[in-house]
């Protein structure tokens, strides 16, 4: 099989998988037409409402006054497109998503009033992007070079100390040390804003503006990196270390070859790989923002917009960034597999044979 | 660390038995508890003495009253504290009750509330009741004067802390007596306890009258009648971990979280790392379509975001923890768990004894099970371990937002109870930071098992 095939079969099961996810996000996220229910019942409602409201309407007899209840009703229902049974609405908004079309929100806004689901989204994108890519990427290059440091010098004490210390960071999420911080040194110390992301009024000045918004990032920033620096640095440890232990690389150091050359072109070169798919992989992972940490930070995220949006049963809203993430997922899934199978002609073979 | 969570677990129903848990969500269980209190032993570090509630009830007796025609000392072992006495006024024949409790208030700080509950006994008219506050500077003042309206056993409660009848009586006499200055905000239970002067209504300037306090209550009725009273002086310090804004007792709460985290933790990552070992395992084992569906499966489920979709279920059923546990399982029988188990059986299936045991005729499922499985059981081990601390987050992220178990006391719901309470501006730092140790504690303990598994599963790691 040609490696041409391959891919091209990888992206077939890919779009298959995609296209799977994207259904179920549908359905799960409308609750199955729960949430179709739940605005017809508020349509419902505003339809009576707004008869009793009118005098002319509230005072009609009562036959009129339904039927003219039931015609506001079905208006409604029909200007909103909830008379379609949901597998037909649901095959619908898949189709919609492919052609990314995220459609309307139906209760969420963007600052100036839109309700175009894709505009709320990137409202909110560069901000996630902002906190926890910028922390995600310092987590990841502290931990590879603290990972780099254990292996040179593994099972000395300063690796003992930092495998514990990583294993033991790296099962805590960020927002448990970010209450923590915010209790010690947002209320405790007083030297970090507990919350938002600038502070109230708005500086107008740029360069005070970014330092603001820099003083107000640094105890989301510093929580995301203790609690994900940890597994940077133990996955990246171990991997040297079984690397450093391959044949070649003996055969390297018998050569009289000196250690940083054996390191640079033998060690580093053969972790690179998987290095840079699990950095690929968390640097999308970072756009998806955190529900929790930016709860607690109040941080004006995806990540609350998110929480918004479940709590508002905002079922596009929900859908849109669900899908959002799946594709930036997908196509780097596939990115990736494409460049490993240019680049490395191990696994050209592998694929191959 | 792991032995000291389990023997917690099997300590606490004895320490805090399973009612206590019930009584969690309710608020009438914990109102003679102090709101908002530190530990008791922070007082170690504070360099003043803080108060500990003070229940002053020398002759509370539980579902009884005493009576002015039966001889109350039989009731009240506890000395000298009633009076009763018959006297004919102009107005007819009335019978007088005095209860009379004597205390020594040496703390360094202002009580935090204070509150009192009379239980009275009538015939057909209410008597009346005249609570009076005696000073160790020889000064009397009375609180309250009321016709009490329940009759025993439901008591009467006056939040003397918050009622405003005596928050002016408490004024008047001040500023009458001591032409103290008057302050927009006062409150009765430090003015109460301050030195006299003009400073004593202004809780942020008043100082503290040392000494023994007396606590009167008098009650005037015609016939037989009885009384019964109790009051606390709430603390600022309560028990080992402190209080929360509604009272409740934190470290009950604590204990049970362990109990709840474990069970769910290790609940959920036993059921889901199983299914998803042996799921893999099988599939890859009789392969062909098997196979791709579940790693499709796998896919599409590693896709789908996993806590939002709690969040939404949880919002909209509040399910109880057995519930969550239900939906996480069928969200994750197969996912990455189910990726390892196939390498490892890829790898496995290659080895020179399974093709011994094909080659001697055993079933393909005999092999499965028999010399396959065994070779994955180390592994399903150490992701076990692992993966117990993820779920427990993922409860206590649910708990924190409030969708969590409602009736179940754990450790994410008092950390979002204390979060949303603004507990940190507030200082209550007991209220978040023992919780949060509790998670960080026993996902710690499972990590460090978890790598120890690993371990001895790589031993590569070891030899260098």
């Amino acid at each position: 099989m040609g490696f041409g095939r391959y891919l091209a079969k990888k992206a077939v099961f890919l779009v298959i998988t995609l296209l799977l996810a994207l259904y179920l996000t549908v359905v799960i996220a409308n609750f199955g037409g729960y949430v179709d229910d739940l605005l017809r019942a508020q349509a419902r409602f505003d339809a009576v409402r707004g008869c009793n409201q009118v005098p002319a309407c509230a005072q009609l007899p009562a036959e009129q006054r339904n039927a003219t209840i039931e015609e506001t009703y079905q208006a409604i229902v029909d200007a909103r497109g909830l008379n379609q049974p949901f597998i037909v609405k649901s095959v619908q908004f898949t189709w919609d998503l492919l052609n990314f079309r995220l459609g309307r929100a139906i209760i969420l806004k963007d600052v100036q009033g839109s309700d175009d689901v894709g505009a709320i989204i990137l409202e909110r994108l560069p901000r996630t992007i902002l906190l926890f890519t910028s922390a995600s990427l310092i987590a990841a290059a502290l931990g590879i070079w603290l990972g780099l440091r254990m292996a040179r010098k593994a099972l000395s004490l300063m690796d003992r100390g930092l495998t514990i210390a990583s294993i033991t960071t790296t099962v805590v999420p960020p927002w448990v040390f970010g209450i923590l911080f915010i209790l010690v040194f947002a209320f405790g110390l007083g030297w970090f804003p507990e919350g938002n992301m600038v502070s109230a009024p708005v500086k107008t000045d740029p360069l005070e503006y970014a330092l603001d918004v820099l003083y107000h990032m640094t105890l989301p920033a510093l929580a995301l990196i203790l609690s994900s620096f940890g597994s940077w640095a133990y996955t990246t440890r171990n991997l040297v270390l079984q690397i450093m232990d391959e044949d070649y690389v003996y055969a390297a150091r018998a050569r009289g070859l000196p250690e940083r050359t054996v390191l640079r072109r033998y060690v580093l070169r053969a972790a690179s790989p998987p290095t840079v798919t699990s950095l690929a992989l968390t640097v999308i992972a970072s756009w998806q923002g955190a529900i929790i940490t930016e709860t607690v930070f109040s941080w004006p995220g995806l990540g609350r917009l998110f929480f918004e949006a479940i709590g508002a049963l905002d079922a596009p809203v929900i859908i849109g960034l669900t899908a959002v993430y799946a594709y930036l997922l997908v196509v780097t899934v596939f990115l990736l597999d494409l460049i490993y199978g240019l680049l490395d002609p191990r696994v050209k073979a592998l694929r191959r044979g | 660390m792991l032995a000291f969570l389990l023997a917690l677990v099997l300590v606490v129903p004895f320490v805090a038995p399973f009612d206590v848990v019930r009584a969690w969500g309710s608020r009438q269980a914990w109102l003679d508890n102090p709101r908002d209190a530190a530990p008791e032993w922070t007082e170690l570090f504070a360099g003043k003495k803080l108060l500990r509630s003070m229940h002053l009830s020398p002759c509370h007796v539980p579902d009884a009253v005493p009576l002015s025609n039966v001889t109350l000392r039989e009731r009240c072992p506890r000395g000298d504290w009633t009076k009763i006495a018959v006297r004919t006024t102009d107005f007819g024949n009335y019978t007088f009750i005095t209860m009379r409790q004597k205390f020594y208030y040496d703390a360094d700080v202002f009580p935090s509330e204070m509150s009192m509950s009379v239980w009275a006994a009538y015939g057909p008219n209410a008597p009346q009741v005249t609570v009076t506050w005696k000073r160790p500077d020889n000064v009397t003042v009375t609180l309250l004067q009321d016709v009490p309206e329940q009759r025993a056993p439901t008591p009467n409660f006056y939040p003397i802390s918050i009622s405003s009848t005596v928050k002016d009586e408490i004024r008047v006499w001040a500023i009458t007596t001591y032409n103290a200055t008057d302050v927009s905000l006062i409150r009765p239970e430090v003015t109460l306890f301050a030195d006299a002067g003009p400073d004593m209504l202004d809780s942020r300037k008043a100082t503290i009258l040392e000494g023994e306090y007396t606590l009167e209550i008098e009650m005037i009725g015609s016939g037989i009648i009885g009384m019964d009273a109790k009051a606390i002086v709430f603390g600022t310090v309560f028990g080992i971990a402190g209080t929360d804004s509604n009272r409740r007792d934190l470290l009950v709460g604590l204990l049970w979280g362990a109990p709840v985290a474990l069970a769910f933790g290790s609940a959920a990552a036993i059921v889901i790392v199983l299914l998803q070992t042996i799921l893999g395992a099988l599939a890859t084992w009789f392969g062909g379509w098997w196979d791709e569906i579940v790693q499709r499966a796998a896919d599409v489920l590693l896709i789908l975001p996993l806590l939002p979709i709690l969040l939404l279920i949880a919002i909209v059923y509040s399910p109880s923890i057995w519930w969550i546990l239900a939906v996480l399982v069928g969200f994750g029988f197969v996912g990455s768990t189910t990726k390892v188990a196939r390498s490892i059986v890829l790898q496995v299936k290659e080895e020179a004894y399974i093709e011994a045991a094909i080659s001697y005729g055993a079933s393909r499922t005999r092999i499965l099970f028999k010399h396959i499985m065994p070779r994955l059981l180390p592994y399903t081990f150490a992701l076990i371990a692992l993966s117990v601390p993820a779920f427990i987050f993922l409860e206590a992220s649910l708990s924190f937002l409030g969708l969590g178990d409602p009736l179940l006391p754990t450790w994410g719901s008092i950390l979002g109870q204390a979060y949303n309470g603004n507990a940190a501006y507030r200082g209550f730092w007991w209220w978040i930071a023992f919780p949060a140790g509790g998670i960080v504690f026993a996902t710690v303990a499972f990590a460090l098992l978890g790598y120890s598994f690993d371990k001895v599963l790589n031993p590569r790691l070891r030899e260098q």
